[in-house]
């Protein structure tokens, strides 16, 4: 297992190259001067000039990408051209913003869609069947920012019980007061990759509810329960954690729509906002670390198949 | 089986139940019973801004959001008056001009400290002017400045005369001067705490404003609270803390559901609403604004002024206001601003008259009609709704036999293509808009619109000129005698609305909506929000 972990983890190494690379190359084939952007159209020329020599951005392209390779290598991932700050600290605390909410959102996708995928599989073709799969075809229809404002409305404006966004009160802080205001923009995120949480676990449980092992366990006189919590579920869920470790991938990317109707700080809005700016060093510094983040979540989900799994197993 | 599954449902829905019941709602606006009439002391006021400000140094600043949340922590030498962009003392006291026009003697306030407790003096006045424009500087690298170069391009020494006396000598005699010592990039900055945070002073700025600043949590708040030794006199609020709020209709949410008290860029469809809702006040003001659509006078068919005033008579721009833009801006005639002095109504109207455009066409030799590229920025500071505009005015066009194909562009990308030294490289036509700086005339009609300010020198996007109206304006921001620059100025738009360079659409209307409960707010057309003589009822 340990050395299975180690070749996954050197594996990383050209996946994080080429994807800095593919980057740094749209980046910079996409027309726009982050000097002109920074100092607006009323900078003279000469402080145009002067601007662009201190970025860097007049030397040759490749020049520019291994002169920033060589400095992420020793630690040094650059300056903000817009925000003037160090890459590395902004981002890692705008990725904490953004981990919370994926995190918690990932934690509700996954207990609703499996709950109504049980439940619909145990109870197929029922009105509770149905309704949940009326509801999964909702939720997979609904635009995320569109729920997300609906959500403010209901349960903000009207109903007055929740912060519209934002990450915390002003003159507050603690941890109740950012579970409040996870709630609504995790709904808004977690309803999508629920509803195709919970038609991943319906139709493998009601696969797994014919085979002929759990017609055995049934004349064993195994209770029902048993049944399918034991011999069904655990069988069920492999292909569900495929599809959560990709959702979980989704939602760390995904969630740029929701952080701007929520204001939320997180790594998706800065990253956007440093597109627009053709904040070179903060975009690829972003990118870097989603990228990582989500290689490393499908490795974790590829080492917990041999947890719920016992047929697989890394060598 | 079904009951534990209930519990499990049941837990999670009290857990939610009991996050969101565990504390209040919102932090409502705090402030003491009203007593009488008059201004009351404390409380705090949340602003809602567009986005994140970028830097809180006030001589790096370019955008809304920064000066919003940055400009209150400092002061320059002089100030905008209220609701005006005529200029009275601040930090200079009073100040003489030499007879040439060239040299500027400012006397120095006594006794203003900044935040930071060091004292106000020349030699502050000295380090925040040469940091920007020295690049041999100790300090000049702690930061960028955008606007030194408009700002403080024209001076030539800057010098300390005694520790309240500065002055400074202009290579030439340049009349917005003055105006431009009021600008945020002539702000005074603490060379104390430059020296101490260097390029982070931007994340820790340190002026002698009304508004001294506390804190700044990343893409959540900044804090800035009542600087109470303030030598105009201390606000009367004791904290405002600004809130980056992206998405237009969650912060008009947050203002509906008390969580924000002041929000700025309301939906033109909800601004009805909002106005008609008592527990809100709506404040507006018409802005230093222009938007306008620029002709390439260096590409056929655009060379001919016929074209051009075909062009002005096809587009019925009273609909673009009304309809798409609902009223937040003013229909407008003239290049200038009302709200900036020497504006005059009495200029060439192209009021909507396709007949008379289809005549003009046909004169210039284009009965049958022509094509045209018209370039869209997707949006972008000042735009307002380039996409909807543009299409109605392609619509009004084809109505006239011309026929526009639109191509649009991202605002980073649209600048990149439009601030070009090769006219040749532009379409035909293409949107624009200026938001003025200093207030002064100068700021629109010379560096828009003179034979001068071709790319890259300036911003005459269209390389439109009349050798004539140069020479007027060369004239008029070299005079101190304003009476002669108004003249000029009213002049120079008649001539310039003939000429045709571009289509004026409208001037923007700065609007705010803020809970009723909060006094004495006035907008300015520079777009800062000054709260210190605000005060909040309760």
């Amino acid at each position: 297992m340990a050395g299975y972990i180690i070749r996954r983890l050197l594996a990383l190494i050209p996946v994080l190259l080429g994807i800095s690379f593919l980057v740094f190359l749209i980046l910079h084939l996409a027309p726009g001067d982050p000097a002109l952007i920074i100092l607006g159209p009323k900078a003279t020329q000469a402080s145009l000039a002067q601007l662009r020599h201190d970025l860097g951005l007049d030397q040759p392209f490749l020049v520019q990408y291994f002169r920033w390779l060589w400095h992420v290598l020793q630690g040094d991932w650059g300056r903000s051209i817009q925000l003037k700050r160090e890459v590395l600290p902004l981002i890692l605390q705008r990725f904490q913003a953004t981990a919370y909410l994926t995190l918690f959102s990932a934690f509700l996708a996954i207990v609703f869609g499996v709950l109504v995928g049980i439940i619909s599989a145990t109870r197929q073709y029922s009105l509770w069947d149905r309704l949940s799969m009326i509801g999964v075809l909702l939720g997979f229809s609904m635009p995320v920012f569109w729920l997300g404002i609906i959500l403010q409305i209901v349960f903000s404006l009207y109903l007055g019980i929740l912060p519209v966004s934002g990450m915390q009160s002003p003159d507050q802080q603690g941890w109740l007061d950012l579970l409040r205001h996870l709630v609504l923009p995790s709904i808004a995120l977690a309803t999508g990759a629920a509803v195709i949480i919970a038609r991943m676990t319906r139709s493998s449980l009601l696969e797994v509810l014919q085979q002929d092992f759990i017609r055995t366990a049934r004349a064993k006189g195994q209770s029902e329960r048993l049944v399918i919590y034991r011999h069904a579920l655990s069988n069920a869920l492999i292909p569900v954690v495929t599809v959560v470790g990709l959702q979980v991938g989704y939602l760390l990317g995904g969630d740029i729509l929701v952080e701007i109707v929520f204001s939320w700080p997180g790594i998706g809005l800065l990253m956007m906002n440093g597109i627009m700016a053709r904040d070179f060093p903060l975009v690829q510094g972003a990118i870097l670390l989603v990228a990582t983040s989500y290689v490393m979540v499908n490795l974790v989900v590829d080492i917990l198949y041999a947890y719920v799994d016992p047929r697989i197993s890394y060598k | 089986m079904r009951i534990r599954k209930w519990n499990c449902l049941s837990v999670l829905i009290l857990l939610g139940l009991v996050i969101s019941a565990c504390a209040p709602a919102s932090t409502p606006t705090s402030a003491p019973a009203a007593q009488g009439g008059g201004p009351v002391q404390g409380g705090t006021i949340v602003v809602g801004l567009q986005a994140e400000p970028v830097t809180l140094d006030a001589q790096q600043m370019t955008d809304y959001n920064s000066t919003r949340a940055g400009r209150n922590i400092f002061d320059a030498l002089l100030h905008f008056k209220d609701e005006s962009t005529e200029v009275e003392p601040a930090l200079a006291e009073k100040w003489d001009i030499s007879p040439d026009g060239k040299e500027y003697t400012f006397h120095l306030r006594k006794g203003v400290k900044f935040h930071d407790g060091t004292d106000f003096n020349a030699d502050a006045v000295v380090f925040s002017y040469e940091r920007q424009i020295d690049p041999n500087h100790p300090y000049h690298d702690t930061g960028e400045f955008a606007y030194a170069d408009f700002t403080l391009g024209v001076v030539d020494k800057i010098e300390k005369i005694d520790d309240y006396t500065v002055r400074i000598t202009l290579k030439e005699s340049f009349a917005p001067f003055l105006a431009n010592m009021a600008m945020h990039s002539a702000t005074i900055v603490s060379p104390t705490a430059v020296k101490k945070y260097g390029k982070d002073f931007s994340r820790n700025p340190v002026g002698t404003g009304p508004f001294k600043f506390v804190s700044w949590s990343p893409g959540v708040e900044i804090v800035v609270e009542k600087n109470p030794d303030y030598w105009g006199g201390a606000p009367n609020v004791d904290k405002v803390i600004y809130r980056p709020i992206i998405d237009d209709q969650a912060r008009m949410n947050e203002l509906e559901a008390g969580s924000v008290d002041f929000i700025v860029n309301i939906p033109p469809d909800d601004l009805a609403r909002l106005k008609a809702d008592t527990r809100f006040t709506t404040v507006e003001q018409p802005g230093m604004h222009t938007w306008y659509v620029v002709f390439n006078c260096q590409k056929k068919p655009f060379d001919d002024v016929k074209v051009r005033q075909a062009v002005n008579y096809a587009i019925d721009r009273q609909a673009i206001v009304d309809s798409i833009l609902r009223n937040t801006g003013t229909l407008a005639n003239s290049p200038l601003p009302p709200v900036l002095w020497s504006y005059t109504s009495d200029v060439t109207v192209y009021d909507y008259n396709p007949e008379k455009a289809k005549q003009l066409l046909t004169e210039a030799g284009y009965a049958d009609g022509l094509s045209l590229t018209f370039w869209v920025p997707t949006s972008g500071s000042g735009m307002q709704q380039p996409v909807p505009m543009g299409q109605a005015i392609q619509a009004d066009l084809k109505k006239v036999g011309i026929d526009a194909t639109i191509e649009t562009y991202e605002w980073g990308t649209y600048l990149d293509k439009t601030i070009v030294e090769d006219a040749q490289t532009l379409p035909e036509i293409f949107q624009m808009s200026w938001v003025g700086d200093n207030g002064d005339p100068d700021n629109f009609l010379y560096i828009l619109l003179s034979g001068d300010q071709f790319p890259p020198n300036g911003f005459n996007l269209g390389h439109c000129k009349d050798d004539k109206v140069d020479a007027m304006l060369r004239e008029a921001r070299a005079s101190l005698d304003q009476s002669k620059r108004t003249d000029i100025y009213v002049q120079a738009q008649k001539m310039l609305t003939e000429d045709a360079f571009w289509v004026p659409v409208d001037h923007e209307t700065q609007i705010v909506v803020m809970k009723a409960g909060i006094k004495n707010f006035k907008l300015h057309p520079t777009g800062d929000f000054r709260f210190k003589d605000v005060w909040l009822e309760k």
